[in-house]
């Protein structure tokens, strides 16, 4: 009994050690992210915060535009995110439900996604912008990235575990397909619907390499990039107060999803390693 | 069905526009530019003052990112026809922008537009950074070089005389090695931009750096680095790397930051970081010119930072436009103006005697210093003008990966400046097949 | 397998595909079949000049002792994210995964890093390793006194660092996926082994770890995407490819020679040889996984 209450204590700290270690890195941004230029650079360096959190986030704001970057940060990730889980949805409904000519073909080539990311194609993709005249748009940081492998196959193995019994009673009832996809199919899918959303608007906030080379304007720039802007715009020593608290704000909207439906998406993961 | 509809939407959007354009009667141009930060503010307060000055011209300038972006961006609009009437350029695109087919060199708009301009109000040093055969092609915008700073409050913790900086690279070494042995620092010396740096040495000794004459009579298809002067140079910064009186310090701006805190108490940087390191600094900020190699002909310090060109195929109202606008920043005062914003030199002779008339230098000495170190030296060979290469974004990174590789040990010298010749030779060969 | 459920409508499945269909030829595959015809040629940056070369960008970038060494670098990159990134998040999720007080709290607290993007984690690594000013240069001089650590001018340095901070971040992600499979193991094999006798070691390896290689196999792959392409923005912040090409990753020499040295031939060349290396990964990964598959049936 003993041995198992040490074990258990020995498992809190560990973990406890854990978190804390894990959690430095980020402690560490919020704290510089409340200093001044000076104590920023203070030697040794200093751990504990100070007032100068709001001053800092202003100037980040002024100097990178970071509330337009923000509001296209979010935009973006939220317009990628619903259109991708709807055409996912969409599309995984049509390979589950229905038998049609080439649905192997077509299936196989949603599958390719996955292998053709950005940097294998990314010059004729970036002419192709300048083309349609879409650098500088939100046309070029949403719509090319509106397939997505990971959703048709997370709803396609949802659907298939939907018994046949819901669908054939739909039709008894005379549902058309599309009301029994809207009405049953979508509502029933919303565990994955949410994990499926936690995943695409981490991926779509994190972009980076897209958004610098198809937007050169502050206006159409996004967080990530301001970052850069913000580490790179004086060229001299670099302001790490000012820096941390761009960083401070470039995290929170993920995190706050994440939070927010971490038990959808641990459930709708979870669902989907079950096979 | 669609398409029809949104073409037609489109037509009329754009029709409407061009009514009100023609009863505006107002020249819109567009004007792409790399400068961000603290310049932008400066950019942008011109820019309103020529707008308001100008009332017949609309000129929209645009933040396009960094050099390097700005340039991708200004490739790919003109290959699909949409290109800015004026962009700047850094000065490693300048042989790019030249052999583009894409521009209109500066040397002839006046006359095209049935004007004559007074090309000697220019600072020669500059000018001819940007010329061919005497001409110049692109308009010189933002220009800097490199100098020496120091911290004079270390030099007198370590018993120098804060009022002699080193004039020699002997010098440096010597102060360096008592800068360490003190105990002051743990490093006396850093650089930004070492390729840069490396460039500005063979220039500032009047030695060439690539064959046809710099690559200004002709394009370059050899470079001359890694003969006896640019060995020596580099066995000199091996062996202060080995002695700990050097520090490299990464390719831009990073050591900026080990000298503004006091870690080191030399550095040679860019004249467009001063502004950033007084500011940051909490010590007395000392400048003086390059150290010298004893025993060397004299030569001068180059250019860097960037220029602006002129598309072709504008219209003659565009032109001259743009033209005006050309010649609004030869303005004394914008110059001035420009100068005082950013620490750039001011491009315009009358600028500068204006500056020494109101005293803008005896108050802070610093900015002096580049000026004179650019005036004192020769401007009458191409080797001490600067090189101009093709490919010139890819040598500089071969130089400096050469660089990294001789200080930090792995590479002698020799072998490092061997390996990036052979490089670089390499693709003036492949720029030169496509041009 | 999938039977028609609704028969009839023989128009409906193409239009519900044709979106997805649609971005995914326009955007993607005709792009990348682009990439592989500008391959075989170079370009003036401005166009102005095309000339056919066949194999020629390939035969330079094998031949070229620059782009071995990024191969190199992406390789020991990937290495690390991978086994030390999945190494640790599996060990932490076996020690989440148990009966314990406040799991929930310690769920949460240690896979919110999967939220952070890559350059975020490369913006803070950067400050935490700033060289002279930064907190662990500090410690490691107060520790070592005289040592100056500095990544900036220290290439092995640099990779380790930047290795360890897309690491650190990559471990929420892992630690999710990991837990999600280990919830997914029949609890009575794993009691059917403490009756037999097993320790812990034992049930690992003969129960646990190859029941979780489904989920060991998709994350190897995931990992691997991430450790070539997502972490552009972490590069780009930190290092930008140095000192003296030290992380400069595949990922990260296909953009220079793409949009800052304006090589749009070698730079297609790159594309399609990224290319080949993923589907290799995918095609074992794909294996691995209806092999698993098929063995669970």
């Amino acid at each position: 009994m003993t041995r198992k209450r040490t074990l258990t204590i020995l498992t809190h700290a560990v973990l406890i050690l854990l978190v804390a270690v894990l959690a430095f890195p980020v402690f560490y941004a919020i704290v510089t992210s409340t200093l001044s230029f000076r104590e920023a650079y203070q030697y040794p360096p200093r751990l504990v915060p100070g007032t100068q959190f709001l001053e800092n986030v202003r100037e980040a704001w002024v100097r990178a535009s970071f509330g337009r970057l923000f509001f296209n940060s979010v935009f973006i990730s939220l317009v990628v995110s619903v259109v991708k889980i709807i055409l996912s949805l969409l599309a995984a409904f049509a390979y589950t439900h229905f038998r049609f000519r080439g649905r192997g073909l077509l299936f196989g080539m949603s599958m390719i996604t996955q292998m053709l990311p950005l940097p294998v194609r990314i010059l004729p993709t970036y002419e192709l912008m300048a083309d349609f005249r879409w650098i500088n748009t939100y046309w070029a940081l949403t719509v090319p990235f509106f397939a997505s492998t990971t959703g048709i196959l997370l709803f396609r193995q949802f659907f298939l575990t939907v018994p046949r019994e819901l669908s054939d009673a739909a039709r008894v009832d005379g549902a058309t397909p599309m009301r029994y996809f809207w009405q049953i199919l979508v509502p029933i899918s919303r565990t994955n619907i949410a994990a499926l959303f936690v995943i695409e608007f981490v991926f779509m906030w994190s972009q980076y390499l897209w958004p610098l080379i198809v937007t050169t304007t502050k206006e159409m720039r996004v967080v990530q990039i301001g970052l850069k802007m913000l580490i790179a715009s004086e060229q001299i020593a670099p302001e790490w107060n000012v820096i941390m608290a761009g960083t401070v704000i470039a995290m929170l909207p993920p995190l706050v999803v994440l939070l927010a439906l971490r038990k959808s998406f641990a459930q709708g993961i979870a669902m989907q390693s079950e096979k | 069905m669609q398409r029809p509809s949104r073409a037609f939407a489109l037509a009329l959007v754009s029709l409407g526009l061009g009514f009100s354009l023609a009863l505006a009667q107002k020249v819109e141009i567009t004007w792409w530019h790399a400068m961000s930060g603290s310049r932008l503010k400066v950019v942008e307060a011109i820019v309103d003052e020529f707008n308001a000055t100008h009332p017949n011209i609309q000129l929209n300038a645009l933040y396009t990112g960094k050099y390097a972006e700005t340039l991708t961006k200004y490739v790919a609009a003109f290959r699909t026809g949409n290109a800015p009437n004026l962009v700047q350029v850094y000065e490693v695109g300048t042989q790019t922008m030249l052999d583009s087919g894409a521009i209109i060199p500066v040397y002839e708009i006046p006359g095209m537009l049935g004007e004559t301009w007074d090309w000697a109000q220019y600072v020669i040093p500059i000018t001819n950074y940007y010329s061919t055969n005497g001409k110049l092609w692109s308009m010189p915008f933002n220009s800097s070089t490199a100098m020496l700073y120091y911290n004079k409050d270390l030099f007198k913790k370590a018993g120098l005389d804060p009022e002699k900086p080193p004039t020699t690279w002997k010098e440096v070494e010597e102060y360096g090695k008592k800068l360490v042995e003190s105990g002051v620092v743990d490093h006396a010396l850093s650089f930004g931009w070492p390729g840069w740096i490396f460039e500005q040495m063979f220039a500032y000794h009047n030695q060439l750096f690539a064959d046809h004459e710099n690559g200004r009579n002709g394009r370059a298809e050899k470079v001359l680095f890694n003969g006896p002067f640019g060995q020596m140079v580099l066995e000199t910064w091996a062996r202060l790397a080995k002695e700990k009186v050097f520090l490299y310090g990464g390719p831009e701006y990073s050591a900026n930051t080990a000298f503004v805190s006091g870690q080191i108490a030399m550095l040679i940087q860019s004249t467009s970081s001063l502004a950033g390191i007084e500011k940051g600094a909490s010590f007395e900020v000392g400048t003086t010119f390059l150290p010298r190699f004893e025993g060397y002909p004299r030569g001068n310090s180059v250019i860097g930072g960037g220029s602006l060109w002129v598309t072709k195929g504008q219209s003659k109202e565009e032109l001259a436009a743009v033209w005006a606008f050309l010649k609004f920043l030869a303005k004394k005062e914008i110059a001035v103006k420009w100068h005082k914003g950013t620490g750039y030199f001011p491009t315009i002779n009358a600028a500068v005697q204006e500056l020494l008339n109101e005293g803008w230098f005896s108050k802070d000495q610093n900015y002096l210093t580049a000026f004179l170190q650019i005036l004192s030296g020769r401007r009458d060979t191409p080797a001490a003008t600067g090189v101009r290469l093709g490919p010139f974004v890819q040598i500089r990174e071969i130089e400096r990966a050469a660089i990294e590789k001789a200080v930090s040990g792995v590479l002698s010298p020799k072998a490092a400046l061997d390996e990036a010749a052979q490089k670089a030779n390499q693709l003036l060969k492949q720029y030169n097949e496509l041009h | 397998m999938q039977d028609e459920r609704f028969p009839g409508h023989p128009l409906l499945p193409y239009l519900l595909i044709l979106p997805s269909v649609a971005v995914i030829v326009v955007f993607l595959i005709v792009p990348f079949a682009q990439s592989v015809w500008g391959s075989f040629f170079v370009t003036s940056p401005f166009g102005t000049k095309t000339i056919y070369v066949g194999l020629r960008n390939y035969l330079e970038l094998f031949q070229s002792s620059d782009y071995l060494k990024s191969v190199i670098v992406t390789v020991y990159f990937s290495a690390f994210v991978v086994v030390i990134g999945l190494g640790a998040s599996l060990a932490i999720a076996l020690l989440l995964n148990q009966k314990i007080q406040g799991v929930g709290f310690y769920q949460i607290a240690l896979i919110w890093t999967y939220a952070l993007s890559p350059a975020v984690a490369g913006t803070i690594w950067a400050l935490l390793f700033a060289p002279a000013t930064g907190l662990v240069p500090y410690l490691v001089g107060r520790i070592i006194p005289g040592y100056t650590l500095n990544w900036m001018t220290n290439g092995s340095l640099a990779l380790l660092v930047v290795s360890a901070a897309a690491t650190w971040k990559m471990l929420g992600y892992n630690i999710v996926f990991f837990l999600a499979g280990l919830q997914n193991i029949p609890e009575e094999l794993l009691d059917a082994a403490r009756v037999d006798g097993a320790g812990p070691w034992l049930t690992f390896r003969h129960i646990t770890f190859p029941l979780l290689s489904p989920t060991t196999t998709f994350l190897l792959f995931m990992n691997m995407l991430y450790a070539f392409f997502q972490v552009f923005g972490l590069i780009d912040i930190m290092t930008q490819g140095g000192p003296g090409d030290a992380t400069n990753l595949l990922v990260y020499n296909l953009y220079r020679d793409a949009f800052i040295h304006l090589q749009s031939g070698r730079a297609d060349a790159q594309s399609v040889i990224i290319f080949v290396i993923i589907a290799v990964a995918a095609t074992f990964q794909l294996r691995a996984a209806t092999k698993k598959a098929a063995y669970a049936r």
